[in-house]
């Protein structure tokens, strides 16, 4: 399936050489502390909290608009810490979203919505449908597919899903084109 | 909003740590020890707000005194000591006592009056016009209650942690220095 091709402005976005999409009304704190591999979009009104901790997005990834991407927060016996985040590659996720997981696999694709509660581990190849809660801690086997509120494993994913995903997230950005004239 | 906009009347006391980037319009009074996170949103619309120590305020929540339709009297929103809303609350609440959590996209309507030590579940809306019982939970996606045994935990470590980290990373906005009052 072909998707639909998508416009932004141009000057909205800044494209980085190893074709990073990033939105300038985006919210990075700490950036010094972001790692984004290559050919990932992040788009208009996402706040990503390296400040918290080290971010680290793999490569061909989709964060929608208004997405929160925040380290998840633990408490020790003495002190607290924020753990590092890690997204890996492929990776959707849909708007209004806030992830609070302390990992994420490949090929996972996380719906509108959705609040991953803290320190969650998902998987690789395993999806969260629209308007989902996980609560703190939730692990997500891979081939998955996790919804309601509380989060419950409500079905399976196919085999393909790796493709599957690869194809979206290619295509996606692929279809993701600039008009008018960059800054 | 724009209009209504007026710097001066945000009083910060010291020891707080206000996000420069979080927005706060009107008459909004911080007590020290209060985190709050850019991109949070503290409006004073129909009245003051004041809010006590220890709290800890994450980005993209929104604090709205709001005005009503029938406009008129003022009215003041206090929030007590020691309490958390997550990332994305929305909180209209005149009255909210110590120790509450406000879990990420919660929504809280006007007439509600939390106590002490209630959570209100991730993603629940609680718009009803009546006064929390200590302890309540209200959780799961048909927001059900329950009141539970004991208080949730103080986040004073998290507080220690993030006023610690916070000026590393954002410019904060700086106490205002008419507003020193000492506790006794």
């Amino acid at each position: 399936m072909e998707l639909e091709d998508v416009m932004y402005n141009n000057s909205e976005y800044i494209e980085t050489a190893s074709g990073n999409k990033v939105s300038r009304l985006s919210v990075l704190c700490g950036s010094q502390n972001i790692v984004i591999n290559g050919k990932t979009i992040i788009m208009t009104d996402c706040v990503i909290r390296g400040d918290l901790a080290n971010v680290r997005i793999g490569r061909h990834c989709v964060i929608s608009k208004k997405a929160v991407i925040r380290p998840p927060f633990k408490k020790f016996s003495k002190g607290v810490a924020f753990f590092p985040l890690h997204i890996g590659d492929h990776v959707l996720i849909g708007e209004d979203s806030i992830v609070n997981a302390a990992q994420i696999g490949s090929f996972v694709h996380i719906g509108k919505h959705c609040i991953i509660g803290r320190r969650c581990v998902l998987k690789d190849c395993c999806a969260i449908a629209d308007y989902t809660v996980l609560p703190p801690e939730t692990v997500v086997p891979p081939f998955t597919l996790f919804s309601g509120s509380p989060g419950r494993a409500t079905g399976e994913l196919p085999e393909c899903t790796q493709d599957l995903m690869v194809d979206v997230t290619m295509s996606y950005y692929q279809s993701f084109k600039p008009v008018g004239k960059s800054k | 909003m724009a209009s209504t906009r007026n710097p001066t009347s945000v009083k910060i006391a010291p020891g707080a740590v206000v996000c420069d980037e979080s927005e706060i319009f009107g008459d909004v009074t911080i007590a020290t020890r209060t985190v709050v996170h850019p991109k949070a949103k503290i409006i004073a619309e129909a009245g003051p707000i004041i809010i006590g120590e220890n709290n800890i305020i994450e980005e993209l929540t929104q604090i709205v005194n709001r005005t009503t339709e029938k406009g008129g009297n003022q009215t003041v929103m206090i929030i007590g000591n020691n309490n958390v809303f997550e990332v994305g609350s929305y909180v209209e609440s005149l009255k909210i006592g110590d120790h509450n959590v406000v879990e990420a996209k919660a929504h809280v309507g006007r007439q509600v009056e939390l106590t002490s030590g209630c959570i209100i579940g991730a993603a629940c809306s609680i718009t009803s016009s009546e006064v929390m019982q200590e302890n309540t939970v209200i959780y799961g996606a048909d927001c059900s209650r329950r009141v539970q045994r004991e208080k949730p935990p103080a986040q004073a470590l998290q507080i220690d942690f993030l006023t610690k980290i916070l000026p590393n990373y954002h410019y904060l906005k700086k106490p205002s220095k008419a507003a020193t009052p000492q506790r006794t």
